[in-house]
């Protein structure tokens, strides 16, 4: 089991995430912001590619492409010394994991991933077995955030930035961080609380349990565009359970997520004729705010659906 | 013309055992723990389940199915209702998977031609990924969310690049020579003779294979 105080603060291999560089690339900055203010030793690669994730969960996907994938990406990772694969996304985390665990341990996917790259000429892509951990080498920025908890909380108080006393904050825990590999989560998965923990310590008021607080975002990967209904159904079930427990702004650790509910929430406004009064941050974004970035330069907030101006002049950040 | 699916793939998500439970087990998509004969059909999974909640889909009778070897249920229409959120893979307390299952029923429902409509949607993205090496949004749905988000989502999607440039970020595609690599790669994995073979299954829909997958015209 993951335990908080082993969380690396060097060799990060900071992964990039298909959904945050097109829809809200201020989650990037925002994590580069942040692990700069906490002298985080991190990489970011422009060989990177794709998880896959999204194509696995459409059904296009098989595992042995998605897993080969993963090897290319594993390789690029150690070429520059960055061991520890730490994705923004929660579906490029287990993705990852998955196919680092089959790898170590199928020696038919091995072999045959390896003879692959061997036919193709791209000897420097093969995959030792155990030369990364699916435990110790693979962690989702949120874990970094939570292991760095004081020490962001005091650099605010240094910095004398926002106040957010008083704003009733929630987190959105994403499933695929916690609910596929659940042992390697650091918290019970049967109420995640990493993101409220760290909200606290830069002195939110946190909603820590809402009704539908583990439910999911209602994305489903295929279902947004295909099963489109049931999709919405979903998220108006959880905005209302929100909008029940007064809470004002969302907290999110996965981009798709943070499309269904900020991309969305408008759209199940007019369809369902209510109204909410909830803006929706990363965790990064909020953190970096927190620490004194630039809504706009660094936050990228211009690319939410949900307007975060008003929040921003109440909670006194100038936009 | 007879077009044979892709060996190489089909046989690790999909292999060919005497029951349905033996090719879950042996699914590289399914956990090699899964606890499929340990079910007890309790039924957390279905009370669980977002898509259970909305729609008569259940997880605990698809289950069943499986344990009983009704092939049938492949052609379940509700199994496409599963978010593939995990949380059944979570609630179970015998360390059973419904959610890996129906992925995994799924597949071999592709295989056979089932619910081609639902996935051809989707290609895009597998053309975009082997392209630039990052994934979107499939093009066919671009239209259903420009009418659903409007002119400030598309507004801003018009002007991604210099939106990341003021962050301070890069392109977002891959470069040249990684693209290369992947397109080498899901060659030699056999990626573009299923997806190829999966276009033409679905342009044909020609739906009926016969005992060794192959597509009787």
């Amino acid at each position: 089991m993951k335990q908080i105080e082993n969380i690396p603060d060097s060799g990060i291999f900071l992964f990039k995430s298909c959904m945050v560089s097109v829809e809200y690339p201020g989650i990037e900055s925002s994590t580069t912001y942040v692990f700069d203010k906490l002298g985080i030793d991190y990489f970011v690669s422009d060989e990177q590619s794709c998880c896959t994730g999204l194509g696995y969960y459409f059904d296009l996907f098989d595992q042995m492409s998605t897993t080969a994938i993963a090897a290319r990406n594993f390789a690029v990772a150690r070429k520059n010394g960055y061991n520890n694969i730490t994705p923004m996304c929660s579906t490029c985390y287990a993705i990852n994991k998955k196919a680092c665990a089959l790898l170590n341990s199928n020696d038919e996917v091995r072999s045959n991933i390896n003879s692959v790259f061997k036919q193709a000429g791209l000897d420097d892509l093969i995959y030792e077995q155990n030369s990364l951990d699916e435990v110790d080498n693979f962690y989702h920025v949120v874990e970094l955030f939570l292991s760095k908890a004081k020490q962001i909380g005091k650099l605010k108080l240094k910095l004398n930035t926002i106040d957010f006393s008083g704003v009733r904050v929630a987190a959105h825990h994403a499933c695929h961080y916690y609910k596929i590999q659940s042992d390697d989560m650091i918290g019970n998965p049967n109420h995640p609380l990493l993101i409220d923990t760290i909200a606290k310590s830069c002195g939110a008021d946190v909603v820590e349990w809402y009704e539908d607080k583990t439910l999911t975002c209602g994305a489903g990967f295929s279902q947004i565009h295909v099963n489109r209904d049931l999709s919405l159904k979903v998220t108006h079930a959880k905005l209302e359970s929100l909008k029940e427990a007064g809470v004002e702004l969302l907290l999110h650790m996965c981009p798709n997520c943070q499309i269904q509910y900020d991309r969305y929430q408008p759209v199940i406004e007019k369809e369902y004729g209510t109204k909410y009064d909830l803006v929706h941050m990363n965790i990064a974004q909020f953190v970096a705010l927190a620490l004194g970035a630039d809504p706009v330069k660094v936050c990228g907030f211009q690319t939410h659906s949900v307007p975060l101006d008003e929040f921003l002049v109440r909670i006194g950040v100038s936009v | 013309m007879t077009y044979v699916i892709s060996e190489t793939l089909s046989e690790y998500d999909t292999p060919i055992c005497d029951t349905l439970a033996e090719t879950v087990k042996k699914s590289l998509r399914t956990s090699d723990t899964i606890g499929i004969d340990r079910c007890l059909q309790c039924g957390a999974c279905t009370s669980s389940c977002p898509a259970a909640r909305f729609t008569d889909y259940n997880p605990r009778t698809i289950v069943k199915r499986v344990m009983e070897n009704d092939i049938s249920v492949i052609e379940d229409e509700s199994i496409w209702n599963c978010f593939y959120c995990y949380t059944c893979h979570l609630r179970c307390p015998r360390n059973n998977s419904p959610t890996q299952i129906v992925q995994v029923l799924k597949q071999m429902a592709i295989n056979k031609g089932i619910g081609l409509n639902k996935l051809e949607v989707l290609f895009g993205y597998g053309d975009a990924f082997s392209e630039f090496g990052v994934s979107k949004i499939p093009d066919l749905y671009v239209g259903q969310m420009e009418d659903d988000l409007g002119i400030r989502w598309r507004e801003f999607k018009n002007n991604l690049d210099s939106v990341r440039s003021e962050l301070g970020l890069g392109a977002v595609a891959v470069k040249d020579s990684g693209r290369g690599e992947i397109r080498a790669i899901l060659a030699g994995i056999g990626f573009f003779d299923r997806q190829d073979l999966l276009k033409h299954m679905a342009k044909s829909k020609s739906n009926t294979v016969d005992e060794k997958g192959e597509i009787i015209k």
